[in-house]
Formats: C-alpha cells, structure tokens, sequence
C-alpha cells in the first residue's frame, strides 16, 4: 500500500493502482473518455489530466508512487481538458438529428459540463432520432442554432426559430443544408427563416448553398 | 588537431604514394564513386603503383568530393570540389611537387609552398575532433584501421572494470545524451543495470530524422566500429546479452557499414559468447526501420522492433520494462561513440572540454543559407555566432542572418541579436529551442519566418502517429491557422488562438514528438510577432514569399518589351506589344515567379 494525497487528502491505495484509482477512492471525479476501466487505457483522448507532483500527466494510466501528491482540478487543467475537447468536437461530424445516440451521449454532456461552445440545439434536444422535427419535414433551425436553451420550443413540438444566433461552423451549416434539402423544406422558405433575426448569416450562404443542392439561390 | 593527425601514422609511415577518397553517402551524392573510377584510370594511364584507399567523411561537406594525396616526401595534401576529369592533372601535378592546386596540406603548421595548412583554415581550428576523431581518415570498413588506432581499447579497459566501476566512470565524466534531451546517461544505465532480469537489452538509435541533421549518419558511416564497442560497453554495463542497431532504412550505406563492422568484430573476438575471456557474452543485430521520424521516441522505437509502431505513455520507462518488456537502455549513436572514446583516451580528455553542467564536445550540423555547410564537433557551450560566423563562414554576400533554426522541427527559432547564446542544454531551453541531434539551418532575410513555421508544422503533421488527440488534430489545427495566416484571412483572435493551443499541446500531449511539435509555432510567435500581424492586419509578407499576399508587377521603367516573360507565362497573364513594357493580369495570374526568372533585365517585381 502507498500513501497519495489527492487535493490534499490522504488515501492509501495498492503499489499498482493507477492514478485515477487514487481519485475514485478519495471521493473525486475526474472526466474520462477513451478509459475503460481493466479494458483500454491507452491515455489517447488526454481528458483525464491531472496534475501529479506538479506535472500533466493522464490519471488514467500513471501509476501511483509514494507520496504523490494529485491536483484534480485547476485552472490549467480545465483550459487543457476544453482544448482537447474542442479539438475532437472539431474532428467530429455533429449530426445530433439524425444520430443514434439519441442525446445519451457521454461527448455532449461532458461538453455542456465544461463550458464548450458552438454547439447546436440538437445537442439538447429531446426529440433527437426518429422523431425529431427536421427528419419529419419541418424547417426546425435546431441544427443551426446555438445550444442552451434546454431546447425548449422543440420540446414543445414546435420548430426552433434560431433565437439564440447561429452557429459559425460551415461544415455545421452543409451538414444541416444537406438534411434540409433531402427533406424539400423549401429554401425560401428557410431563408426567410434564417433572416428572422438578422442575428448571423454567413457571408458565403450562397454559395454553401449551391454546394448542397446544385440549385442557384 | 595534431593527435587525430597521428591516429593515420601507422599508414603514413609507409613509403608509398597513397590517394584517400571518401565515400559515404554525403560525398557519394556529390559524385565520389566517379571521382574513384577516374582516379583508377588516371593511376594506371600516369603508371603510378599507388593504393587507393576508402575512407569516411570528414564533414566539410561543401568540400564534397574531396581527395586527399600523400606521398613520401610531400605533405598529404587535400584537394576540394574535384571534378572526374580533373584528377589525372591534379595527380601528375601532386607527383611533380606542385601543390598549387590543392586547399590544404596536412601536418606542416605553417603551410607548404603557399598552400595553407589545413589547422590554420578556422572550419578546422576550432573544431574539437572528439568524437570524430577518425572520421575522414580511417577506413570504415576496415577493423584493422581502427584497432590501429586504439579500437577496442576502450572495451578492454571496461571489461576489466566492473559493472558498477563502469558506470562510475560514465557518471563521473558528466555525459549526457546526445540525442536531445540530453538526460545523464550514467542514470539510465544505472536505473537497468538494478533491474532484475535474466534478460536486458541495449538499443542503438540511429533513427536521425530531423530535416538539417546528418551528425549521425556520418559517424556511423566513417567510424562504425566506435558507435559498436560503445554499444558494447553500455551493454557490459548493465548486464544486457543483445544489442539492436536501430538505422533508418533511409539510410543504407549506415546500415550497411554497421552490419559489416558487427560481422568484423564477430570475427576477431569482440562479439559472441566470451568475450575476450570474460564471461560476458553480448552480441548485436542491425535493425533497419522503415524510417519513420516517431521512431526516434524510445517507447515508439521498442515497438517497431517489435513489429508495431506507435508512442506509449511513460512511465514504465524503457529502464525498467522496455523491449518485450524487459529492461532497455536506449542511447544515441554519438552518446555511445562518447562513451568508447571515453574508455579509449581517459576522463580528463572529456572533461576539459564543455560548461560546467554540460561536459565534452558536440557534434552540430550547420546548413541553410551558410557558405560553408558541414558538421562540426565543437565544445559545448560554444556561441551560435562562432559557428555559423567562424566555422561556417558566414551567409552568403548580401544576405543576413535573420533568425537560426535549432533542433530541428522539435526545435525553435533563435533570432538574430540572440546569436550569442551559448549552444547548451538549458539555455537553449529556456529560450524556447531545444538542442535536439544538433541541427542548425540558418536562415537569412529573404525567408518568411510564418512560412518557416509553417514547413516544420507540415512536417510534423505529416510524421504524427495519431495515437493521441493533441497531436493528431491539434498540430492539424495549427497548420490550418498557420495556413490562413499565409493566405491572409487570418483574424488577431486567430494569434491567440495558436500560442494557447500551442501551449496546450505541449502540456498534454502523449510524447515527445506531441510535446515538442509546436516549439517552431511558439518561439516565432514569440521572437517575431510583428511579422505574423503584418500577416494578418495589412495582409502583407514582410519578406515576400507568401504567394497569396503578393502581386507580381511590370516596372514599365525597366521592361524593353522583349516579351520573354509572356512566352514563359503558363497562365497566359502577361501581354503586350514587342518593344514596348508588358502588363500582368493580376486577375489571371497563378503567381508561379517565372516571369521573375525568366525577366533578362530585372523588371518583375514583387510587390
């Protein structure tokens, strides 16, 4: 048994427990993504940081020592976490809609735990999957919109009108475009939407649009 | 550098007349095999009874190809930038006694009818040839050549010391690795040599891939047999039965060179069961890698021998469990040529060269826009403007020194009025490089220092293993940024943006090579911030190299209406009538540059 002491509190755990083992049993939580306990510890995604005798390293798979002493959250290492979130949400193709996690999806909440933005309604919204408002036909600005309304209006049944301002991804903007053009939500009809608020529009629309549809606009 | 001079004394004392080439792969790409068959020739049509002897490079590498002469009664002489069909002149010349042609003798301290010597030129003076000692003279292939000139000696005196004599004597020499980090190589060593295991192993890394970086490639290639019996040593020290030679398959003749040294020393004895009548039984294989730059990162290493390749999180530290899990030391291949020179000329040689943290010499590779390229093993702490100024002998005329690119892509920019620094393990560090193999690329006025940052980010990018988040997408990120910065559609925030996610990276990153990546992002940023906003608030390059920020332009002033520019346009964006000045249609132009070769008279400008 060695002794560590995680934000300064001691526990004692076994010669081979790993770092996160050490946090878990002092009653703290450290964020994870790629680690499955005794499956995979590979330390690739680097969501698990903590900071151990003052260096960064992945909890997930540093081994314990003697008199460690482990910082599980500061500053720093929240600014890392955000970075390397925001990067794999950069690598990933948001497609809340139509996706098959339907919302149960360990990437949003860690993102909403942690601040990220740019991310759409859909990513707070109920009705994601079979019954959502877009695959059904309506023109609902969700996949465009910025996250943190708790998706109130489609969980109402009724389309999000883009209140909170639009999201300034553009592979975001053809992925949404795409979906409303297989569903033959009509594109005036979505450009007088997308004007409501006259909150964000992005300068290429135009041509975003001509790329998804091959129809002048 | 009168002892290196007599280390070829036992093949000078012979009364022959002797021409040494040089062929390695340096020397090779400059035409030396050639340059070999036209000295054969020239030998049997002049009917001289000379022995043609290979050596190694001596690392003066705009010398290339050079051949050195030596005869009874004239001093060796060495011939620089010799063409194939200037040999048999220069030979006939050399037999006469007419060394005019020649840009050095060796051994004559104040020169020889006019010809300098070659320890007055200051690329030779102020070396310190350590390491390198043999390099150039030797025959690499040859372990006869190298016994004669103390080989093995070395080994002898380690095998009659003990282990932990042996690592006494590393610790108290103060080397430190070569490689980079420069982390105390006695501590490795001893960290395996208390390991308990019936098994270790001693890697070799030769895997150098840094782009301006060759120190490695021509140790091993002059004087394999020093990297060998210091490889040897190391794995005395901690008790290991095998040694692997890791060499980038990029570089074949280093590998095969190694492979014939090993089989030599197999042969006399210093290699195999028993080794010189001792009960420690060692021998080593030469692994050739398929050359990727990872691999120089020990845990990515161990896995490539181990038929996969990709970085682990450390620790375990390859010390304790390494290669199939058993304890490994890795070191250098100029680390380990150290630790058999050390074991060959005693500590107080080390010693009295280096800083007081930092002992010995180093091997650097200067290149980029210097007059004199080529690698040159100087004490450690010597100034960056003594070798790029001194031994490099300065940029070319009209050019100066704008910043000088240390360590390679994991490396930083040094800029100009830092030139005085001192080439060490921590104060490169702390001002943002790293010492790396020891690769300098000097870089003048007319480079675009985001441009530079840009090249060594691409590389990176392009050698990530993408085994972990930070470096995969991170340093993709930073190319993206670096690329609108270029292109001129970057924003201020964008700025902040790369120096926090550069920082980032760093911290998290699973490796060295992650942890080091943004190194050249950073250390421009830092050291030339000016000309990344000028990138990004007048949308305009500084140095004029960003293609998408310039315009090429017609001086009508200039232009005499020649109309070669239009002929050589592939965009067909020039017009205009013979005799009178061209136009370029901006609107059409690719910005290729042709017309500004092509333009007789200087009238292209970029603007």
């Amino acid at each position: 048994m060695v002794k560590v002491y995680v934000n300064n509190d001691e526990v004692e755990v076994p010669q081979e427990a790993l770092v996160i083992d050490a946090i878990e049993k002092a009653g703290y939580e450290v964020p994870t993504l790629c680690y499955l306990k005794g499956l995979f510890n590979e330390a690739t995604c680097r969501i698990c940081v903590v900071k151990v005798n003052g260096k960064v390293v992945p909890s997930c798979r540093f081994p314990v020592s003697e008199g460690a002493r482990i910082i599980v959250h500061d500053s720093e290492l929240i600014r890392l976490r955000k970075i390397n979130l925001e990067l794999l949400l950069a690598t990933h193709e948001i497609k809340c809609w139509s996706c098959v996690r339907k919302g149960m999806c360990e990437l949003l909440s860690l993102s909403k735990r942690l601040g990220v933005e740019g991310l759409p309604v859909c990513s707070e919204c109920p009705l994601q999957g079979r019954s959502c408002l877009v695959l059904r036909g309506f023109p609902c600005l969700g996949p465009l919109t910025v996250a943190g309304c708790d998706a109130e209006c489609p969980r109402r049944g009724s389309p999000c009108i883009g209140c909170r301002g639009y999201i300034t991804s553009e592979d975001v903007w053809v992925r949404a475009l795409e979906e409303f053009y297989k569903d033959n939500v009509s594109l005036n009809e979505l450009k007088s939407l997308i004007s409501f608020f006259w909150s964000y529009l992005p300068q290429n629309l135009h041509r975003l649009v001509r790329e998804v549809s091959n129809v002048e606009y | 550098m009168g002892e290196a001079l007599d280390l070829g004394a036992g093949v000078q004392k012979i009364s022959e007349f002797v021409v040494r080439v040089p062929l390695a792969s340096c020397t090779l790409a400059a035409g030396a095999d050639k340059v070999l068959e036209s000295i054969k020739k020239a030998l049997g049509k002049l009917g001289l009874d000379a022995r043609v002897k290979k050596t190694g490079c001596m690392g003066l590498c705009y010398l290339d190809p050079w051949i050195e002469l030596e005869s009874s009664g004239l001093p060796p002489a060495i011939y620089a930038n010799v063409k194939p069909d200037q040999v048999e002149r220069i030979i006939r010349r050399y037999v006469e006694g007419d060394l005019s042609d020649a840009l050095a003798v060796r051994g004559e301290a104040n020169g020889f009818k006019g010809v300098p010597s070659l320890n007055s030129l200051p690329e030779w003076r102020l070396q310190v040839r350590y390491v390198s000692r043999n390099c150039g003279f030797i025959d690499p292939e040859s372990i006869e050549d190298y016994l004669r000139t103390g080989g093995y000696s070395g080994l002898r005196k380690a095998l009659k010391l003990g282990k932990e004599e042996v690592i006494k004597v590393v610790r108290k020499s103060g080397l430190r690795g070569r490689g980079g980090a420069g982390f105390p190589t006695w501590y490795k060593w001893r960290i395996a040599y208390e390991q308990r295991s019936d098994i270790k192993y001693v890697i070799c890394n030769g895997d150098e891939g840094d782009p301006g970086a060759f120190m490695n490639r021509l140790l091993a290639e002059s004087d394999p047999h020093r990297v060998l019996e210091g490889l040897i040593i190391a794995g005395y020290a901690i008790g290991a039965s095998k040694g692997y030679i890791f060499v980038r398959a990029e570089k074949p003749l280093m590998a095969d060179r190694l492979e014939v040294a090993v089989r030599q020393a197999r042969d006399y004895g210093f290699l195999g069961e028993k080794i010189l009548g001792t009960n420690f039984s060692f021998d080593v294989e030469v692994y050739r890698s398929a050359g990727a730059f990872v691999c120089g990162e020990e845990t990515a290493l161990i896995a490539a021998i181990e038929g996969r390749s990709r970085t682990r999180q450390r620790p375990p530290y390859p010390a304790t469990s390494g290669l199939w899990g058993k304890p490994t030391v890795i070191n250098n291949v100029e680390t380990l040529a150290h630790v058999a020179t050390i074991f060959q000329t005693g500590l107080e040689e080390f010693t009295k060269y280096g800083t007081e943290r930092s002992k010995g010499t180093k091997m650097f590779c200067v290149t980029g826009s210097v007059k004199k390229t080529g690698v040159y093993e100087v004490p450690i702490g010597t100034r960056i403007r003594t070798l790029v100024y001194e031994l490099a002998g300065g940029l070319p005329d009209g050019r100066s020194v704008k910043a000088v690119q240390v360590g390679g892509p994991s490396g930083g920019c040094i800029p100009a009025d830092l030139l005085d620094l001192e080439l060490d393990y921590e104060t490169l560090q702390s001002y943002g490089a790293i010492m790396g193999s020891g690769g300098l690329v000097v870089i003048d006025d007319t480079n675009c220092m985001v441009d530079v940052a840009k090249y060594f980010i691409t590389f990176t990018l392009a050698e990530s293993c993408g085994k972990c988040l930070p470096c995969r997408v991170g340093v993709k990120i930073l190319g993206d940024i670096l690329e609108k910065v270029t292109s001129g559609t970057a924003t201020i925030e964008d700025l902040e943006i790369l120096r926090e996610l550069g920082e980032g990276i760093m911290k998290s990153s699973l490796c060295a090579l992650g942890g080091t990546a943004p190194n050249p992002v950073l250390s421009t940023l830092r050291y030339f911030k000016n000309e990344y906003e000028e990138h990004v608030v007048m949308r305009r390059c500084p140095a004029k190299v960003c293609s998408r920020l310039v315009t090429y332009e017609i001086n009508p002033v200039r232009c005499r209406g020649c109309g070669q520019c239009a002929k050589n346009c592939p965009a067909s964006a020039i017009s205009g009538q013979p005799g009178k000045a061209f136009k370029i249609d901006t609107s059409r132009c690719t910005k290729c540059g042709q017309c500004l070769i092509t333009c007789p008279f200087g009238a292209v400008v970029k603007v």
